[in-house]
């Protein structure tokens, strides 16, 4: 009977475990240096206890079926922010208890996916744009059109994102990224598949592989992983597109039933810190929204337009958000555009 | 053996059968049971899921999108059974002709591989294919080709990824049977004058059926479901069956048409299996017949 209590008790550790002062993160995968929860704890005594997911979907999925509860602070996307403040899944900030908010960029700040920042505090930003390997390509790659000259053909990188790949059909007729509209979801269905046969692959794992395996030449892609493309091949470049590149901020929010909320906010607090924020973009390699750690990082770092673009750029770009039940429709054409 | 001792062994017996039968009804059937029920219940947008029936989800299935896609895998599972079967065929028929002392090794050779996980083994192949890799540059550095050749992310890297993967599945089934396959039958065969070509369809054929039957379904079903592979080697172009589910339950937030989609699956997976113990049967008693 005790082998018995002992197998269960290792079977679910959480109900062993005594709840003291803890508080609950849910990331994205390497998004967060293990030396910042370290520090964490050593300076306000809180325990963390860390998660990680590698989808918005997936992270949206679990938190809805926890009730908003289980987790105390959660690191979505701009669209997500949106559509989990719409379904009332979000606690607001109570900005009284954060006194480092002041370092925050205001041109990251007040967005349409959460006004006046209510519910989101952003940790890391970053954009979708073209990397290009100019070995290959030696003309100045300026617009998304680009990607459908035929001398591309087979040598094309879409991220295998349907709000990324059909943002970018959206853009090219004209709309938003975020349209709805289904007539207009149709015609940049028609235009991506024109596209088609330029496209070797559609990649979200890992992207700057087909690069520096020579497949592709040019493609749609994270700036983040150009910046670790260019440490091992610099031939490999990023272009912010004529037409604008879709950006995204991945914000710390915290969920309606969170247990610990002061904690949440304690952590909040304590990553909107300088010195924290710039360690966590040294080591994860996306842009900070921290203004002074921003001014406090190495030149190189700082002036790199891959990580950190022109005002100019991050002005023409588009942030996403969340289109509803327009993603059925999306999903529909997704699938169309697949089995062709 | 003392009472203590058995009634030890009898406890733990019954504590083994009934975790496995507890694991079994938690994991197993408690889940599907679950998809089978929200596969006919109504989608929500904020709930996933209302309790309201409907028979949408299976009507949905009809969409010539959905046959497409269904077509596709189905293709991919039954060419990539067909090329097993050619390569593991000679392989199979060989390894049972070597020295009884050499099989054992030889076969440990094909289980080995299994002991890597099947996706790191897929990773692996995209080295050994891509651009710059061990192939390519092989072959240019001998001279044999100037650009290198494009592999990855076609039609081909998805089969050889399949065939890898699965063959040893198709080996294992046919060695057995061609391992107990009498080899007098063939020399009687030739003695009495019949061709090679014959003696392959009139007697290695019908006794290594068992064999081929349960390789061909040991391939032909993980190949149906086995997504990843098309989506690292194949460039993630095509739409499978399980791109399907996962994109219905996790981007669309369609549960119940994820669901009619995986009950679906199940149902033809299950089809496939009594047609092959029915075939099974009926080869197992005309052998005996014969004999």
């Amino acid at each position: 009977m005790k082998k018995l209590i002992v197998f269960l008790m290792l079977l679910f550790p959480a109900a062993a475990m005594a709840d003291g002062n803890t508080v609950y993160l849910y990331n994205w995968t390497e998004y967060m240096p293990d030396q910042v929860l370290a520090q964490f704890t050593k300076e306000t005594g809180i325990k963390v206890t860390y998660a990680t997911y590698e989808s918005n979907e997936s992270m949206y999925a679990k938190v809805k079926l926890l009730d908003a509860g289980g987790y105390d602070l959660v690191f979505p996307s701009t669209y997500f922010v949106h559509k989990m403040k719409n379904e009332g899944l979000l606690s607001p900030i109570d900005k009284a208890k954060l006194k480092n908010l002041d370092h925050l960029d205001d041109t990251l700040l007040n967005k349409p996916y959460d006004p006046d920042n209510t519910y989101s505090v952003p940790y890391l930003w970053g954009s979708t744009a073209i990397g290009v390997n100019t070995t290959y390509i030696k003309d100045a790659i300026t617009s998304w059109q680009d990607l459908w000259k035929p001398e591309f053909k087979n040598r094309v990188l879409l991220t295998d994102d349907l709000r990324e790949v059909f943002g970018l059909g959206l853009k090219m007729k004209g709309y938003s990224v975020n349209d709805t509209d289904p007539a207009h979801i149709k015609e940049a269905y028609e235009l991506l598949v024109q596209l088609l046969p330029n496209v070797r692959l559609f990649a979200s794992d890992s992207p700057k592989q087909p690069f520096l395996n020579h497949e592709v030449f040019l493609g749609m892609i994270w700036n983040g992983e150009v910046f670790m493309a260019a440490e091992e091949m610099p031939e490999i470049t990023y272009i912010y597109p004529e037409e604008g590149a879709i950006f995204w901020v991945d914000s710390m929010v915290i969920p309606k039933n969170a247990k610990n909320k002061d904690n949440a906010h304690a952590f909040i607090d304590f990553v909107l810190q300088p010195a924290i924020a710039k360690l966590i973009c040294e080591e994860i390699g996306y842009a900070s929204p921290n203004k002074t750690a921003v001014s406090m990082l190495a030149p190189e770092l700082r002036d790199n337009p891959t990580v950190y673009p022109a005002r100019a750029d991050v002005e023409k770009g588009e942030f996403q958000t969340d289109v509803g039940d327009a993603l059925l429709v999306l999903e529909e054409y997704w699938e169309k555009l697949k089995t062709r | 053996m003392n009472k203590p001792g058995l009634s030890h062994i009898l406890t733990f017996r019954n504590t083994a059968i009934a975790l496995v039968v507890t694991w079994t009804l938690l994991f197993i059937v408690v889940p599907t049971l679950m998809i089978a029920v929200v596969s006919v219940l109504q989608r929500d947008a904020r709930t996933f899921v209302t309790p309201a029936f409907s028979l949408e989800s299976y009507m949905a299935l009809a969409d010539p999108v959905y046959l497409k896609i269904f077509g596709k895998s189905f293709a991919y599972a039954a060419m990539t059974t067909l090329l097993c079967l050619l390569v593991g065929f000679p392989f199979a028929f060989f390894l049972a002709r070597t020295r009884k002392r050499w099989q054992k090794p030889l076969l440990l050779l094909v289980i080995i591989p299994f002991w890597t996980s099947s996706l790191i083994r897929t990773y692996a192949l995209i080295i050994i294919l891509k651009a710059n890799g061990i192939i390519n540059t092989w072959l240019r550095a001998a001279g044999i080709i100037k650009l290198p050749l494009e592999i990855l992310y076609t039609d081909i890297a998805v089969y050889i990824g399949l065939v890898y993967t699965l063959l040893p599945f198709m080996i294992l089934p046919l060695y057995a049977s061609l391992e107990k396959l009498d080899f007098r039958l063939v020399e009687a065969a030739f003695d009495l004058g019949a061709r090679p070509v014959q003696v392959f369809t009139r007697i290695i054929l019908p006794l290594s059926l068992p064999g081929i039957m349960a390789g061909a379904i040991m391939v032909f079903l993980p190949a149906m479901g086995l997504f990843y592979v098309p989506d690292l080697l194949g460039g993630a172009k095509s739409m499978l069956l399980g791109n399907l589910i996962k994109n219905q339950f996790l981007v669309a937030g369609n549960w119940p048409f994820g669901s009619a989609v995986s009950v679906f699956l199940t149902m033809l997976m299950l089809g496939l299996m009594a047609i092959y113990f029915k075939t099974m049967k009926r080869i197992n008693t005309s052998v005996m017949e014969e004999a």
